[in-house]
């Protein structure tokens, strides 16, 4: 059961390396969409562990995976707006605050997604989907440049990225509710 | 002791249901009288102040598509949840945001004078022109997000409870019927076909919807936040026409389950009829594009395609069912009485409530009719005549059914009542759209005054013939269950 307490943290190891970490800051789509979730990916494996150790403590906090998808998606949230990204570039406190807060988001939703049941989870799916939506709109249609660290060109690729997640959770959405899995589990 | 359980949780189930159903009904005669107030307004007849005209349309048109699409989704509920089951602590849920989101719109409205109509078309919520201010706009905007996630929480409890009975979306249609996997006798009752379709249609609305209000809400914050207005303008009427169209999709329902309980015919499931259900399902999502036949940046070929798709949405779920309907009846010995009447009425108000629709959908037309009051003539024949009254059916069926509240003479006249007052007041509207009276205004010329004036006369009978349908409903309300509930239902099975 160590396993995963050994891939997240070495994942976390990887990305705290200098180089590593001011490389995949450097470019706005890789900080917002490859670092940011790598984190939580971190946060997820820990959690796995943690959660498997403690399930008590868990079960107390978090009976039914509400008050954990709440500070989800308010930190999530926090983390998708612009201003968020250059404030972490700026100020080493905000860098801090992004390496435990979405770990922290990771090892939440360890706990939580099962816990939220079906209707739970696709309320938290088509809650993100349209998010997701409007961040793309909003990053590609923006009239200025938002972030003093990024250019505006890297600003819609990263709209672009946004959309293209979206076309992707709209593409799973339709095969999820247009297959029938029964028969294919029979 | 499981079947006093189950008897239990029908008549909780018929009071949440209900319970939908009477606040969507009292909201609508509430808006009528709105409704009048603006037409006597354009009619000379009292004077009200321009600000307060717009806010009056705001709420009315708000109102009436939320407690039409409230009470509606009760109809849907009660139905569907005969045959997969559904959860009726979401059903709460929806109910309680639903309740919120129509506060805040209403202190918008009144209290912060917001007026930018239901359309909330942007950019018009930041830029009133000093009408009304941030928090007004706020609070409506807000109160449309949570009143859509009551909805998009509905509607994912239903497509859940669909997929886990029949399997997917696709089979809530019938496609495996379509396609000859399945026999017809296997095929989805209406009710799940019509639901599914509605959770289909409805959830992508919604998120639509959702996206272009955080937009708005984003940009009266901070105006200098500015986005593509012609992106918005598509992603509104992809919400608002889907969402209003899906009312008469939840209530028709009714005119289904109904027809054949009285008749004691069987109303089949074929596969014209999911053919029929299918392509609407597909049409719907696509045709808001007739709204926007005037604005020269829409690529052409959605244009034509609003244009060409308009026409046949109009037809296939309208022919099998106002088909169906009539062969059902026909010749059966039916005993009218206030369901099965109100529920042949909705046929006829659906029936010819498109055609102004599909004539006002046509390009050459539409340079002449566009936003004059020929479009309310429509939607107010259409939703005054079909889907409200499809509502009002199930009302009467189900105090029948879940009662012993008798209907009197009174609500038979209130029935012809209805019919004939909420024909005046569509016929007035096409009159004026045919006189070129533009619609959303608050001022009228003298020459266009006396279709305002006969439809707020006509309004006056229409809110009083409302009034005694919901006194039966509320009489059904504190009668409900006394002598054990749908006994009747179960009689005649």
């Amino acid at each position: 059961m160590r396993k995963p307490l050994y891939i997240g943290a070495l994942l976390y190891l990887i990305l705290i390396i200098p180089p590593i970490r001011s490389y995949m800051e450097s470019i706005m789509i890789i900080h917002m969409l490859i670092q940011l979730p790598l984190l939580m990916v971190v946060g997820w494996f820990l959690g796995k562990y943690i959660v498997y150790k403690a399930p008590k403590v868990f079960h107390a906090i978090n009976e039914n995976g509400v008050p954990g998808m709440i500070l989800i998606v308010a930190i999530t949230m926090y983390w998708m707006l612009p201003r968020t990204l250059d404030e972490a570039l700026t100020l080493p406190q905000y860098e801090v605050f992004k390496f435990i807060s979405l770990p922290l988001v990771g090892l939440l939703l360890a706990d939580s997604w099962a816990k939220i049941r079906d209707v739970g989870q696709i309320f938290i799916y088509l809650n993100y989907l349209s998010m997701f939506a409007l961040m793309g709109w909003l990053y590609l249609d923006s009239p200025i440049q938002l972030c003093n660290n990024y250019l505006i060109t890297q600003q819609k690729t990263l709209g672009w990225g946004f959309i293209f997640i979206t076309a992707s959770m709209i593409v799973y959405v339709l095969q999820y509710v247009f297959i029938d899995r029964r028969r294919i589990e029979e | 002791m499981g079947a006093f359980v189950g008897m239990n949780n029908l008549k909780s189930t018929n009071k949440t249901v209900a319970t939908s159903l009477t606040i969507g009904g009292v909201i609508i005669a509430v808006m009528m009288i709105f409704g009048i107030l603006m037409l006597l307004a354009q009619g000379g007849v009292i004077d009200v102040p321009d600000a307060m005209f717009y806010q009056f349309l705001t709420i009315h048109g708000t109102g009436m598509i939320g407690a039409a699409a409230l009470a509606a989704a009760g109809v849907m509920w009660y139905f569907l949840n005969q045959y997969v089951e559904l959860s009726r602590s979401i059903f709460n849920w929806f109910l309680g945001l639903v309740i919120i989101g129509v506060i805040l719109v209403v202190i918008g409205v009144f209290s912060f004078e917001f007026a930018g109509a239901w359309t909330f078309l942007y950019p018009l919520p930041t830029i009133s022109a000093s009408a009304w201010g941030t928090i007004g706009a706020l609070l409506y905007l807000f109160g449309m997000l949570i009143l859509g996630t009551g909805f998009l929480l509905l509607y994912m409890d239903t497509g859940r409870a669909i997929i886990k009975k029949y399997g997917s979306l696709g089979k809530g249609l019938g496609w495996d019927v379509i396609s000859g996997k399945k026999k017809e006798e296997d095929a989805p009752p209406k009710a799940v076909v019509a639901s599914t379709m509605v959770t289909i249609v409805n959830t992508t609305a919604i998120l639509a919807g959702a996206a272009v209000l955080i937009m708005n809400i984003i940009n009266v914050i901070n105006p200098s936040f500015t986005f593509d207005p012609m992106l918005a303008k598509n992603l509104t009427y992809a919400f608002g026409h889907i969402f209003a169209n899906a009312i008469i999709y939840m209530a028709v329902i009714v005119v289904y389950e109904l027809l054949p309980k009285y008749t004691n015919r069987k109303w089949v499931v074929n596969r014209v009829f999911l053919i029929a259900w299918t392509m609407s399902t597909a049409f719907t999502l696509v045709i808001y594009t007739h709204h926007m036949l005037m604005d020269f940046a829409m690529p052409k070929w959605m244009l034509i395609m609003g244009q060409a798709l308009s026409y046949a949405n109009g037809l296939p779920v309208l022919v099998v069912t106002a088909y169906g309907a009539l062969m059902i009846v026909h010749k059966s010995g039916i005993k009218w009485d206030m369901g099965s009447g109100l529920a042949f009425l909705s046929m006829f108000g659906w029936t010819v409530g498109v055609v102004p629709a599909i004539v006002d959908a046509t390009i050459v037309v539409n340079h002449v009719m566009h936003n004059t009051k020929w479009v309310p003539g429509h939607f107010h024949m259409y939703m005054g005549l079909g889907a409200v009254v499809m509502l009002f059916s199930f009302m009467y069926y189900l105090a029948k059914v879940d009662s012993t509240v008798k209907e009197s003479k009174i609500d038979r006249i209130a029935l012809w009542c209805y019919a004939l007052a909420m024909i005046s007041i569509s016929v007035q509207f096409l009159v004026s759209g045919a006189l070129s009276t533009p619609r959303r205004w608050a001022i009228h010329y003298p020459g266009w005054m006396t279709p305002a004036v006969f439809g707020a006369i006509a309004g006056v009978f229409l809110v009083i013939a409302t009034t005694i349908f919901i006194i039966h409903f509320v009489r059904y309300m504190k009668n409900r269950g006394k002598l054990g509930s749908d006994k009747y239902e179960q009689k005649t099975a």
